[in-house]
């Protein structure tokens, strides 16, 4: 049953410093709204238990995307329309348009904001493995004052994270390469799901490969949805690290992945084919770097 | 002749008020000094209330009154059915708990919001005990439910399979299911009940039959059926759950009673997955055997359903195997159990559309080992008359709609071989399956009535569950009574007017158009007298068969400047009014026919081989379905049952935690149908046909056969594509890596 909204609180303090300082005066007691596309449904489904919150999302403190030569930057309030309509996102970053343009649909794409998909923490979320392939940090801040956290430590366990109780998530910062070195690059988002739109992802996949030749000189892979967090599989970039994609051993890093993971049987599928698509998605992600190198096509 | 509006693609007459919002639904109609009520539901499946603090409840500001069974009237009728369309309700009798979610209180206060709140502070002690919602753990206490009247029976035995069965070239063997699916209408169900008095009763309900509504709750309260009235002007869907009295019914009657107020129930989305009836979840077994050239020998089709541990609803899957092909030797039965689940109900042509996904499937599965094409098939097998009821059809038009479907498809380009076709990365299927649905008819009266201003009212009680029975009512009538639809205004959704049978069974546009056309053309013949008879006039004189409606005008056929508008008729004969009540049956020759829609589906697929993702790409399906009295509202019909056929196909699950029977699915969030992104382009094909015994307006009905036949169509696309034969609905995922 819908919640009642008389035993909610919502207060809308009109600057950034109000916000943090209803934060700092009393941690925990006050959490904050952004698009409210996550809490909302809870508070639909009478299930929302924590009564007080804060609203940021006028806070102009926390809106728009800078590029200058070294990162993007988005304030915690980009949405996942502003995400697709950036150019430089477009061209260097292109996982974070695709991530966003498979988010819900188009009305939660214009609500919802990057900062309350970090901070709401589901595993399935579909940003998340973007970001940690373009290995993204994240600005937490308090009155404490302001500090950067790298993404692929944020998460530390089911829904928690390094953020404290009187911190905002108040940017995410991407950073960019030499304009040359793009050409090498591979990039591979997948979402898995039952619907074209509003699914929630089986399995999202977001990897950043750079190839120098035909030698990988970096990996990050990270998963959604087969792990208590979002999941950078660091030993499978471990192994993909100084490999030559002509003779990848396509079998054993697949099954070093297929260790990493620890996908579970829930009412949205089975742990069986959970792990049977990150290793199908590995393989895809082979053909793709072959294909970089001129090696077969991409299809299957 | 005036130029026909019937068939025409007639915008909505009602369409602006939809669009606009000024469409009064019925939790929307204003009543005064109106009272809220929301329903508590159990949080058990199975056991006895032990207590119920209602406290906290009473004590929230503006509260009216908390019902629960130790304060509640008695409602001596709430467990006795007697119509088919009847349930078993629950109202607040007794300490029992039948099933999650079955209404244990009721809040009545001044706001929705205060109701709300307080509906959440009852607490309630239950001794609960283990329920089961598992079919395979009581399939032993199977029984064969009782035939409704008028119904098929639940077994049927022709021929004499075993015989055939030991001759036979191929032969399929295979187990099928399809899952429980809750009905999610955009509108969840409400009702408004006003009390005047102890023996007056209005409803304001979102029902699919005003007058059977009316029926059940007068007798369950014991009031005379003329001292209930019941208005529906607007119904937001509701494929057969809106069919029924469910409990919301009773308690809002039951609390405008106890408080004097009027008083409003809104059921949640939550609530849809409570009290008000679902798909049943099947389990079919289908023996499916042929000579080598593809001649079926026989057929096997037993299913079982479930249903609850207090009432009866039966799937009648088979019923479609008994009448869909020649085939000399077939045996189908139904049995049930019982479940600690609420009760089942009629969904969207229930029987055909889960009982074909089997029968379609094992056909498909068959085409296989005879490698025989699935179109040459069911063509090699097609019944010129009702091999079941041993009668020829009013009409049937089938193999146009395979020949026409399967030219637009492009049926002939698929490789027999599964896993032969491809688009980069995706398999390609295709996939196909016949589609059929009764043509019902039943008893039904209408009134028709042209003004001294020469427009004309017309009313049947009825009602609109949205498919467009305002709209082609208007049509049907404007031709009946030689007048343009802008000059007739057609109502309905009151049991004030002509008594008019349940939307259901697709028999809304058979039965109260069959009316409509015959009160209309009873009041142009009157007119038509008059113009001849009556006093003076430029037609005075003439025969009646000289004449000839135009537009709310007469005029003579020899001589087309002689004519005489309906206004100048009534005013020189100083009538008000002219009118004709008209009490149709059932057309007489239906009795010596089969009556029966059918149709075609093709439908693409593309899988991702890697992940088991299921993309319907292409649909073309092809229906025969009498006259097309609108072909805008028909193709909406058949392209809604479609979607629908998509979800079943795909995505729509309820699923219950095995450990307490409870549904873990209870909003859209978790209950998957499909979403816009996922619905092609559909070609619709509208096959012509013209059927002299079906009905008065020759429409065989479109609500329900749409859906028929679309999950075999994406399971034989998905084979197609894969090589993996799913018999369990929805293809999920993982059933495909
Ligand atoms: C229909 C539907 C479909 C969806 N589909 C997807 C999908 O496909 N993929 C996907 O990943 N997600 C999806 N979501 C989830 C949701 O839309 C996203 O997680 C969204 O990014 C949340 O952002 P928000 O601003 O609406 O968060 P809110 O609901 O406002 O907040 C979410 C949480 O984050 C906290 N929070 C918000 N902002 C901050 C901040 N700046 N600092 C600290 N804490 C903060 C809040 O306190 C709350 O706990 C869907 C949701 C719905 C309703």
């Amino acid at each position: 049953m819908r919640a009642h909204v008389a035993s909610y609180d919502l207060v809308q303090p009109g600057s950034l410093r109000e916000v943090l300082t209803l934060l700092a005066r009393e941690p925990g007691v006050y959490r904050p709204l952004a698009g409210g596309t996550d809490v909302m449904v809870v508070y639909a489904g009478g299930k929302l238990a924590h009564t007080k919150f804060v609203d940021v999302h006028g806070l102009r403190e926390l809106r728009g995307i800078v590029v200058t030569d070294d990162a993007v930057t988005l304030g915690a309030l980009t949405t996942y329309t502003d995400v697709q309509a950036e150019p430089t996102l477009g061209r260097e970053f292109p996982m974070m348009g695709q991530a966003a343009s498979e988010t819900g649909g188009w009305a939660i794409q214009n609500r919802g904001t990057l900062g309350g998909n970090i901070a709401n923490a589901s595993p399935a979320a579909d940003s998340p493995p973007a970001l940690l392939a373009y290995d993204a940090s994240v600005e937490l801040t308090s009155t404490r004052g302001a500090r950067w956290v790298s993404y692929a430590t944020y998460h530390t366990g089911y829904k928690t994270t390094v953020r404290a109780e009187d911190e905002l998530v108040t940017r995410v910062r991407i950073p960019r390469i030499a304009p040359g070195a793009q050409g090498s690059r591979v990039h591979m988002f997948r979402k898995v799901g039952p619907r074209k739109a509003q699914a929630i992802s089986k399995v999202s996949f977001a990897a950043c490969v750079d190839v120098d030749g035909t030698r990988i000189t970096s990996a990050r892979v990270a998963l959604g949805g087969v792990a208590p967090v979002v999941l950078r599989v660091v030993a499978t970039e471990g192994a993909l690290v100084g490999a030559d994609v002509t003779t990848l051993d396509v079998a054993a890093i697949g099954a070093t992945l297929s260790r990493e993971v620890t996908p579970i049987d829930d009412i949205r599928s089975t742990a069986r084919y959970r792990r049977r698509v990150a290793e199908n998605l590995f393989v895809e992600l082979t053909r793709k770097l072959k294909a970089h190198v001129g090696l077969g096509s991409q299809a299957r | 002749m005036t130029a026909s509006s019937v068939g025409k693609p007639l915008d909505r007459v009602d369409g602006r008020l939809k669009v606009t919002g000024t469409a009064t639904f019925s939790a929307e109609v204003a009543v005064a000094n109106v009272a809220h009520a929301v329903i508590v539901g159990a949080t058990i499946s199975k056991g006895k209330i032990t207590a119920l603090d209602v406290g906290e409840a009473q004590r929230v500001p503006g509260v009216v009154a908390v019902l629960t069974h130790l304060n509640a009237a008695k409602v001596p009728g709430a467990d006795k059915p007697t119509e088919m369309t009847d349930k078993v309700v629950q109202v607040l009798q007794n300490d029992a708990v039948l099933y999650d979610g079955q209404p244990i209180a009721l809040v009545v206060a001044d706001t929705l919001e205060h109701a709300s709140h307080a509906a959440s502070l009852v607490k309630a002690t239950y001794a609960a005990e283990a329920a089961i919602c598992e079919m395979d753990k009581e399939i032993g206490a199977g029984f064969a439910p009782k035939a409704a009247p008028g119904r098929p029976p639940p077994d049927s035995n022709r021929g004499d399979i075993d015989a055939a069965l030991a001759t036979a070239f191929a032969r399929v063997d295979a187990t099928y299911t399809t899952p429980c699916e809750n009905h999610n209408p955009l509108e969840m169900h409400a009702t408004i009940a006003v009390f005047q008095g102890e023996d007056h009763l209005t409803l304001y309900d979102a029902t699919q039959g005003i007058f059977g509504l009316r029926k059940r709750i007068s007798k369950a309260f014991d009031l005379k059926p003329e001292n209930v009235r019941v208005i529906s002007h607007f119904v937001g869907g509701g494929f057969g759950s809106k069919g029924s009295a469910w409990s919301h019914v009773f308690l809002a009657a039951m609390a405008s009673r106890a408080t004097g107020r009027a008083v409003k129930l809104s059921i949640t989305r939550q609530q849809m997955f409570a009290f008000v009836g679902y798909r049943p979840q099947t389990i079919q077994q289908v023996t499916a055997a042929a000579s080598k050239d593809g001649t079926l020998v026989a057929l096997r089709h037993e299913v079982t359903s479930a249903t609850s541990r207090f009432d009866t609803f039966a799937e009648p899957s088979a019923n479609v195997t008994r009448m869909l092909y020649a085939c000399p030797n077939v045996k189908t039965s139904h049995r049930l159990v019982r479940l600690d689940v609420a009760t089942p109900t009629f969904t969207r042509a229930p029987g055909e559309a889960s009982g074909s996904f089997a029968l379609e499937s094992a056909l498909d599965e068959l085409s296989y080992s005879l490698k025989m094409d699935p179109l040459a098939l069911r063509l090699k097998n097609y019944a010129e008359t009702d091999p079941d009821e041993k009668k020829p059809f009013s009409s049937k038009t089938l193999r146009d709609c395979y020949t026409q479907g399967a030219a637009k498809f492009g049926w002939s380009k698929r490789k027999p071989e599964p896993r032969s076709m491809r688009d980069g990365n995706w398999l390609v299927g295709f996939g196909m399956a016949t589609a059929t649905y009764p043509s019902r008819q039943s008893a039904a009266s209408a009134l028709a009535r042209v003004k001294k201003d020469g427009s004309a009212q017309v009313l049947a009680g009825s009602q609109d569950i949205g498919t467009g029975t305002y709209t082609i009512m208007t049509q049907i009538a404007a031709d009946a009574l030689g007048m343009s639809v802008e000059r007739v205004h057609f109502d309905l959704g009151d049991t004030t007017f002509p008594e008019t049978p349940v939307s259901g069974g697709s028999q809304t546009a058979s039965s109260v158009g069959s009316a409509v056309k015959r009160a209309g053309m009873a009041v142009r013949t009157k007119l038509i007298d008059l113009a001849v008879k009556g006093k003076g006039g430029p037609l005075n004189g003439m025969s009646a068969e000289q004449v000839d409606a135009e537009a709310g005008v007469l005029v003579s056929k020899q001589d087309r400047t002689k004519s005489d508008s309906y206004e100048a008729v009534l005013a020189r004969n100083g009538l008000d009014q002219i009118e004709e009540k008209i009490d149709e049956k059932e057309k007489a020759e239906r009795k010596d026919h089969s009556t029966h829609a059918f149709g075609a589906h093709f439908i693409e697929v593309k899988v991702d081989p890697d992940f088991g993702e299921v993309r319907v790409s292409r649909v073309v399906s092809a229906f025969a379905a009498g006259k097309i009295l609108n072909r805008k509202t028909a193709r909406s019909q058949f392209i809604g049952g479609i979607v629908w056929g998509l979800g079943l196909a795909l995505h729509e699950h309820t699923e219950r935690d095995p450990r307490t029977s409870r549904v873990v699915t209870k909003d859209l969030a978790d209950y998957h149908v499909p979403v816009h992104a996922d619905v092609p382009d559909m070609d619709i094909v509208m096959v012509d046909e013209v059927d002299p015994y079906v009905n008065e307006i020759g429409a065989k009905g479109v609500g329900e056969i749409g859906i028929v036949g679309v999950g075999a169509a994406i399971a034989n696309a998905v084979y197609h594509a894969t090589g993996k034969r799913v018999r369990s609905l929805p293809i999920t995922l993982d059933k495909l890596l």
